[in-house]
């Protein structure tokens, strides 16, 4: 069923409430609502995005048309309506277990960010690279649920490794860090990393098929 | 010390708030308005005059002789709630905020009143008054007149009178490099009140934001004497980011805000998230927000906290970044709700960075 509002001329909260009243009816599939200020659309942009549905605005004349939907439109116009911003909301991760799921995590299978060519100039940039990515994350407080490390991924937390403190301080703040128990056997760093932080390929795909999303630098 | 905000309404009169387009310090004009409305204002010179209308300060501070200066502000706006005794204890607390923020004592109160009376009842009125004329005696000043005229639309407020020794006037300016920012009371009552308009908030929520709405700002420089405040404001209309831009303009200094030590009245988040976000809020954005770097990214709910105009708001003290401890300790014994939010800092003058730590 589809609903058309006309709330031209109501000052807030009421366009607001209005609408949230017919989504709320989940027989709704989509509502068009005409507002006159710029502040109801954003109003009832946050109102939609809020709800986890689409939301699209358009200009008629001095007023606006904004279409909130429970499907994207198969033109495929929509705003994303995925939460705002999830970086900075996402609850910490101390303790976490695989299987538990969401949230973020950082799957890192080589030692380096991207790559340059095969130089070691370059090899030790890309390197670094790498270290600025997690130094960052960890300043900006994003807190990823787990950080994974497969393959020559596991040499940033060798303790030799500039990487190293970043990792413990992520560690710190409750992100889960743990690294391939076969790669850091294959690496001869397996005597090097406490055994809690050692995980195997199975424990790996939960975390990665359960996950939010996953950021492979 | 809460009321019930709709007991005293007569069954023939609309609602206080039922009119009111803009509510509390939501209805301020808005900073980047004002600036092009007193572009032609003259240019005061007064060696006795201790403020300068270019810093957008509080209120205007006067110097009588060496030892005393009086200080004078004015402050009205719309119903924010449906009771009228509740309504004039808010407009009255937020009238005296501003004699409070300079580091005065406020003396004497005018009331300034609008009010239709056709369509209201005349008791409606004379609990408005009331209410402020309460709220002014708890201050321990007294309302000694006022003035009031017709109109379409209710309007209260006050015109009060302080006084301040000259050499304890505490300013938008003066904070220094370091400095710690520190502020009392919680964010949200631009969010709540809309929500409070929109029967949105239960029992409890109404309860926290009236106590917000009708603490005096009195006791926070009462109990940090021996203290040295740098400088000091309120946060109302122009919100959280568009206090501390006036401040950190003011001192020449830039700002750092940390998102994790605001404090926010309960609900105010999930409110604005669903769009609860009064006019006043877009307007700061829009005055404000080319000051402002985030350094993280920030939910959108609470960037718009940051720019929520504030009825009522609390302080914003900068005090040495030493002093901080002693600063909470004072404040908490007296129960006044208070959290260190960031600090001033050398940098482009103006400017706030907004980081989550």
């Amino acid at each position: 069923m589809k609903k058309e509002l006309d709330l031209r001329g109501l000052s807030c909260p009421e366009p607001v409430l209005r609408t949230k009243k017919i989504i709320d009816d989940q027989a709704v599939s989509s509502v068009e609502a005409l507002v006159d200020s710029e502040i109801n659309v954003q109003n009832l942009e946050r109102l939609a995005r809020s709800q986890k549905l689409f939301v699209k605005k358009e200009s008629v004349g001095d007023h606006f048309r904004v279409s909130i939907d429970r499907q994207a439109s198969p033109s495929g116009h929509d705003h994303q309506t995925a939460p705002h911003k999830a970086g900075a909301n996402s609850a910490a991760a101390s303790g976490a277990e695989a299987t538990r799921g969401g949230g973020t995590i950082v799957f890192i299978a080589k030692d380096t960010f991207g790559h340059g060519s095969d130089s070691e100039k370059d090899h030790d940039f890309s390197h670094n690279l790498l270290n600025v990515f997690l130094q960052t994350i960890e300043q900006s407080g994003l807190k990823p649920r787990a950080i994974l490390m497969a393959n020559s991924g596991v040499k940033l937390i060798d303790p030799n490794s500039s990487t190293y403190k970043v990792l413990c301080d992520l560690k710190d703040s409750g992100t889960t860090v743990l690294a391939c128990g076969l790669c850091l056997d294959y690496y001869g760093l397996k005597d090097k990393v406490p055994v809690e932080q050692v995980t195997n390929m199975f424990a790996i795909c939960e975390y990665l098929f359960a996950a939010d999303q996953v950021l492979s630098p | 010390m809460t009321t019930n905000p709709q007991k005293d309404r007569p069954e023939d009169s609309p609602r206080l708030t039922s009119n009111v387009k803009a509510a509390g310090c939501a209805a301020k004009i808005s900073a980047h308005e004002l600036k092009q409305i007193l572009a032609g204002m003259p240019k005061i010179y007064d060696a006795n005059l201790l403020t300068s209308i270019t810093n957008f300060e509080d209120a205007a501070v006067y110097k009588l002789h060496e030892d005393q200066a009086v200080i004078q502000t004015v402050d009205f706006f719309p119903p924010v709630v449906d009771d009228p005794y509740l309504f004039g204890q808010v407009a009255a607390t937020n009238a005296l905020s501003d004699i409070y923020a300079m580091g005065g004592t406020p003396l004497l109160a005018l009331a300034i009143f609008c009010f239709p009376t056709c369509d209201y009842s005349l008791s409606m009125a004379a609990e408005i008054l009331r209410g402020g004329a309460d709220q002014v005696v708890k201050a321990g000043a007294m309302v000694a007149g006022g003035h009031s005229i017709q109109g379409s639309e209710i309007l209260y407020g006050m015109a009060v009178t302080g006084l301040v020794h000259p050499k304890k006037m505490l300013t938008n300016g003066g904070a220094k490099p370091g400095d710690a920012i520190i502020m009392t009371k919680a964010l949200g009552t631009g969010v709540s009140l809309l929500a409070l308009k929109a029967d949105l908030l239960d029992h409890e929520e109404q309860a926290r934001l009236f106590s917000s709405l009708t603490t005096l700002n009195n006791r926070p420089i009462l109990v940090l004497n021996g203290i040295d405040i740098h400088a000091c404001t309120d946060v109302t209309g122009f919100g959280l980011i568009g206090h501390i831009h006036e401040m950190t303009k003011a001192s020449k200094l830039a700002a750092r805000v940390s998102i994790n030590k605001l404090r926010f009245l309960p609900a105010c988040l999930e409110l604005a998230k669903e769009g609860l976000v009064p006019a006043g809020s877009y307007a700061n954005r829009k005055s404000f927000e080319s000051n402002v770097s985030y350094i993280n990214d920030l939910p959108l709910e609470v960037t718009d906290l940051i720019y929520d105009p504030q009825t009522a708001g609390g302080l914003l003290l900068a005090v040495r970044a030493d002093d901080v401890d002693e600063v909470l300790r004072k404040l908490g014994e007296d129960r006044i709700e208070a959290s260190h939010i960031g600090q001033f800092l050398e940098g482009i003058p103006g400017h706030i960075d907004v980081t989550i730590h």
